[in-house]
């Protein structure tokens, strides 16, 4: 019946202490109530004569789920702060004279709760009476019809009839419309004011733009003044909200939720590997939401991986394409493209290099690597630079989070590195922002100042300051060495500067001496969904190789970020490019297979911590595209060499082989000789220049990949985003 | 006929339910959500007067270090008193001292009725029109009112010096009918003590506040009815056995 | 243990359909092929297919032929039973012309089995 099953919050944690106060004397004395007592002794309660064991504090719709019963709620979000305001969490206690709120009220002793009693139903019918008087009628446009919680629920707890009599013919309450953006489409007058969207912006997403302004009949949910809802995270509120109040604007009047088909995947747009439903209708990719992942997501979905899909079916690469003499590139058929490619490979006699994108997975990988392999090729790199020398990437604790992302939410003191998580990792930095939250987290970052969504202190943009806070000079370096779990992030970019190599050992030997018993504090905030996979099965990191090497072939498989570029290649260069989006590579290329997006293949990616996790293929490639590794595989028996692996399983077996841990979905291999890095280290200097991060402005969060860049809808967030940018920093001026 | 049967047999289906009497829903004439306008928008400026500043420190000073944030409704006050009515810039001022997010002060600021987010008069007259009043006679008030100043309810005069609302129970029923004009209570009207009340405003004198019945509070008009002779000494009406 | 296996194939009874033995279910699709035989020149002519009375004849006998080798006499009768219900079927028009020229068609194409043509075709 209701989406989220209740029965987790139990375990463990109690109560949702993310009330979004930002002074820091309140948040000392809230985390200094909520240590808890030694082991406190467990109180009984019953639930419909059932007899439960639980925690003191827990509420009575905690106790009532551990004995398996589900409370009727609107505004109760387990992971948002209590509200108690839509009253339909009621349940009789006994020697209660009123109903309580289940969700607010704390278990006494020997409780008998009575969630199917006379009163309890009477109270419940009572509320959704109440509620539907003021809401509209309109399941029928609704796009929350079908997943409406309020449906649902008036439909079980309900009366069977209305009482509703419009004898003046005043209408139902109606509230304007307010423009939440380009994503959230907000249809007031449904909104029963349950606040969790007000919640979730106050305490998980940072802005404090939305709240409840009026009161009584008159109360509304907005931002007062017209203004858009500025956040990476604005999708989530959709899927909080459980009425039909906040929809999403790119899916409205798409589809209703039982004409679709859904494949649970994992997200590529960012390193994080979000787990996500993709929903899809007639094999065409209708939306994307959440899957539950405590590990990694938690609920939650960043706006570009939730709305980008409709980039999915613009731009595609639908039939090989080989270059004429003309310049131009003509469609042709499979036969004739793999011939005419094998051919350059054949004449390149082993000149042959290859480039690996940002959003390929580890099959293409292993098969690009395998099929050059045996053509005489050995340099194969990722587009994007990790610029470590010594260790490199040979060490695989160089190259990810090694803290992991659900324990950075225990770190009590954290250095960001020339990184901006709340665009390249939003989920990360909710995690974050829940440590600056809960544990006091101090929090402070090397890099150009930017907006964290929390509190924190800039060191300063000089390179230098690394060297100074690893030395223990700085009075951050204090922080760091007095705190329990202390965390640095060093954001991807960073490690693509010059003297990356410097950065990178310097970092990592200070966390030799920050590591605690069970806890490493250093971590790479990868940016790019294949990265970490390309590292893991050997592929050398930067193009420079590739370049230097001056082949004959160069393959680009998926190498969209405009790194390369005809100039530094040489003249008679032959490139294959191997994707699924016309954009920078394919333009570049003689040679176009067109390959299948994440969403069309099943393929394993590995995120920024080194956990593998496979995505399913909830549609099929457009046209003529074939799966990457597919490709590579028919173009190997065109080459004479065919790769020994005919279908998926080989192919996963093969990787087994070469990487054990990519074929075990979804568990985390802890990366061992980290402590090693310093001895391989080449060089310890750092330049003293400026620190940059390529994402500082939620406009520059939207368009990061060939798939985004596609998108209609994050094109028209782009422009929405900066009109509003551009508006409030002229406000800002003017106020100055 | 058959409609009749028809009726009969929906209320013997609906047995004891009970068909809501429903009457017009109160819906407040304030609008809820901001729109600029040329007498409130963000860029015209406000700012807290020096000795009004130095009062801002006074209340902020009261609330524990951490608690900024309770001076909310006294600052507004503050600001409402300043400017006479309550501006967005100065909502804004305010979370800029408190540190809040400006949404966190709109929500304030529109929950209570008495923080006036639209330009008012100098001279905010609150009739009460609730039931004793009413009984009273604020009918008569409330027309005087609209007639001298030449505004609907709600509206404010074209010199900016008055502004009408009907508001609910001020709590001086025994004096009714009453209006507030700002922070006092004019009591015990009449619609020409309006009327002269008005014109003293008009003229920059303001009216001494009170009853204007000769009263002096909320004594009984003219003599006691009860209660009227000397009271009784200790141990008056005691039966004799304890006396 | 062969000999027992054989004891009850020769007891077993099975229940005819048509035919008591070879020998009949012979004579039944014989009768067929003949009477198929004799009409094909009326059914060349009344569905006006492009097709000679030769080639009718050679297709009817390579539909036979395709069937020489069942023994099981149920399984000729059932054939029979078929093959006559086609025959009237098509004596008596009940057919098109598109239904006669199936004859000719080829079945399906022979699915490729090797990565290859799997890949160039698109098939999994």
């Amino acid at each position: 019946m209701f989406r989220a099953p209740l029965t987790k919050v139990i375990q463990g944690r109690f109560g949702s202490p993310t009330h979004g106060i930002t002074s820091k004397a309140i948040r000392s004395s809230a985390a200094l109530s909520q240590t808890p007592a030694k082991a406190p002794e467990k109180i009984e309660v019953f639930v419909d004569d059932v007899s439960v064991k639980v925690l003191p504090g827990t509420t009575v719709l905690q106790a009532c789920a551990v004995a398996g019963v589900e409370i009727p709620r609107f505004c109760y979000h387990e992971r948002l702060s209590v509200a108690g305001n839509c009253r339909m969490c009621l349940v009789e206690v006994e020697k209660s004279p009123k109903p309580v709120a289940a969700c607010a009220m704390p278990v006494m002793k020997g409780w008998r709760i009575k969630t199917n009693s006379e009163m309890t139903r009477k109270a419940r019918e009572g509320v959704m009476e109440f509620l539907l008087m003021n809401h509209p009628l309109d399941c029928p446009i609704c796009d929350q019809g079908g997943e409406c919680d309020l449906q649902d629920q008036a439909m079980a707890f309900g009366s069977d009839r209305s009482r509703f009599t419009d004898i003046n013919h005043t209408g139902k309450r109606a509230v304007e419309d307010k423009n939440f953006g380009p994503l959230v489409k907000g249809i007031m007058t449904r909104c029963i004011h349950c606040t969790r969207c007000v919640r979730f912006a106050c305490e998980v997403a940072g802005v404090e733009d939305l709240g409840t302004t009026g009161r009584g009949n008159d109360m509304q949910i907005g931002t007062y003044v017209e203004k858009l809802f500025l956040s990476e995270l604005s999708g989530n509120v959709i899927d909080l909200c459980p009425v039909g109040a906040l929809t999403s604007k790119p899916y409205s009047f798409v589809a209703r939720p039982w004409e679709i088909r859904k494949v649970s995947s994992i997200d590529v747009l960012d390193a994080v590997g979000s787990n996500i439903v993709v929903s899809t209708r007639t094999n065409e990719v209708l939306r994307i939401v959440p899957r539950e992942n405590e590990d990694i997501n938690e609920e939650w979905l960043a706006d570009k991986s939730r709305f980008a899909c409709d980039g999915l079916k613009r731009q595609r690469l639908v039939a090989p394409m080989v270059r004429m003499p003309n310049g131009e590139l003509q469609a042709v058929e499979w036969e004739g493209a793999l011939i005419s490619v094998a051919k350059a490979i054949k004449d390149a006699k082993g000149a042959v290099a290859a480039i690996a994108g940002q959003l390929v997975d580890v099959e293409s990988l292993v098969a690009l690597k395998d099929l050059l392999n045996r053509n005489g090729g050995e340099t194969l790199c990722t587009e994007q630079n990790f610029n470590v020398k010594g260790s490199g990437s040979d060490l695989r604790s160089n190259y990810v989070c090694n803290t992991t992302i659900a324990d950075l939410e225990q770190a009590d003191a954290v250095l960001l590195i020339g990184t901006n998580p709340r665009y390249e990792a939003p989920l990360i930095n909710t995690r974050l922002r829940k440590s600056y939250i809960n544990n006091e987290m101090d929090i402070a970052s090397i890099g150009p100042k930017i907006d964290l969504s929390y509190n924190h202190q800039n060191l300063g943009e000089d390179a230098g300051l690394i060297s100074q806070v690893c030395n223990g000079g700085h009075p951050f370096s204090k922080v760091l060495e007095n705190a329990k779990k202390p965390a640095i992030v060093l954001g991807a970019n960073v490690l693509e500067r010059p003297d990356a190599a410097g950065i990178h050992t310097t970092v990592a030997s200070y966390c030799k001496k920050l590591n605690k018993q069970g806890w490493n504090a250093f971590n790479v905030l990868q940016n790019n969904a294949g990265q970490t996979g390309a590292l893991d099965v050997g592929y050398q990191p930067g193009t420079q190789a590739a370049l230097k090497a001056q082949p004959k072939v160069l393959i680009l498989l998926g190498a969209d970020g405009g790194k390369v570029d005809r100039e530094k290649l040489p003249k008679d260069c032959y490139v294959i490019y191997i994707g699924h989006h016309g954009d920078n590579g394919a333009s570049i290329a003689d040679a176009v297979l067109p390959g299948a997006a994440y969403t069309e293949k099943q393929a394993i990616y590995v995120n920024t911590e080194g956990r593998a996790q496979q995505t399913l293929a909830a549609v099929s490639p457009p046209g003529m595209a074939r799966e990457d590794w597919k490709i590579l595989r028919a173009l190997s028996e065109i080459l004479g060499t065919p790769l020994p692996y005919d279908n998926l399983d080989d192919l996963r077996n093969r990787i087994e082989d070469i990487a054990p841990h990519l074929v075990r979905f979804g568990k985390l291999e802890s990366s061992t000789f980290g402590n090693l890095t310093e001895q391989l280290a080449t060089s310890k200097s750092i330049e003293n220049t400026k620190i940059d991060v390529k994402q500082k402005k939620l406009r520059e969060y939207f368009m990061t990949d060939p798939i985004s860049r596609a998108s209609p809808t994050m094109a028209r967030c782009v422009r929405e985003v900066s009109g509003e940018e551009a508006k409030e920093e002229s406000q800002r001026q003017a106020a100055c | 006929m058959i409609s009749s049967c028809a009726s009969k047999s929906i209320n013997l289906v609906r047995g004891g339910m009970r068909a809501i009497a429903t009457s017009a829903v109160q819906r407040s004439d304030h609008l809820f959500v901001h729109r600029d306008t040329p007498e409130d928008n963000p860029n015209i400026k406000f700012e807290f007067t020096p000795e009004n500043k130095k009062r801002v420190e006074a209340i902020i000073s009261i609330y524990p270090e951490g608690y900024k944030r309770a001076a909310m409704i006294p600052l507004l006050d503050l600001a409402q008193r300043q400017y006479g009515w309550l501006p967005i810039s100065a909502m804004q001022k305010v979370a800029e001292i408190l540190e809040v997010s400006h949404m966190r002060v709109y929500e304030v600021a529109t929950f209570y009725t008495m923080f006036l987010r639209k330009p008012t008069g100098k001279y905010h007259i609150q009739v009460c029109t609730t039931t004793p009043c009413w009984l009273r006679g604020s009918d008569e008030i409330m027309e005087c009112c609209k007639k001298t100043l030449g505004v609907e309810v709600g509206e404010m005069t074209k010199d900016g010096l008055f502004t009408i609302s009907e508001v609910e129970c001020l709590g001086a029923c025994v004096n009714a009918p009453m209006v507030a004009i700002n922070d006092d209570y004019y009591e015990d009207l009449t619609a020409k003590d309006m009327q002269q009340i008005l014109a003293d405003f008009k003229a920059g004198k303001p009216s001494p506040p009170g009853p204007r019945n000769g009263r002096y509070a909320s004594e009984p008009a003219g003599e006691p009815s009860s209660l009227t002779e000397e009271p009784k000494g200790p141990g008056f009406g005691l039966q004799p056995a304890l006396a | 243990m062969a000999g027992r296996e054989a004891v009850r194939k020769a007891v077993q009874q099975v229940r005819p359909i048509l035919s008591v033995d070879r020998e009949e279910a012979r004579k039944r699709a014989l009768n067929l092929y003949k009477a198929w035989y004799r009409q094909i020149p009326y059914i060349v002519m009344d569905y006006d297919i492009p097709k000679s009375v030769e080639e009718c004849r050679a297709k009817l006998r390579e539909e036979f032929e395709r069937h020489r080798n069942v023994t099981d006499v149920r399984v000729v009768d059932m054939l029979v039973i078929k093959g006559q219900m086609e025959l009237k079927e098509t004596v008596e028009i009940w057919k098109q012309k598109g239904h006669i020229m199936r004859y000719w068609k080829e079945s399906q194409d022979p699915k490729p089995t090797d990565f290859l043509s799997k890949f160039l075709q698109g098939v999994n």
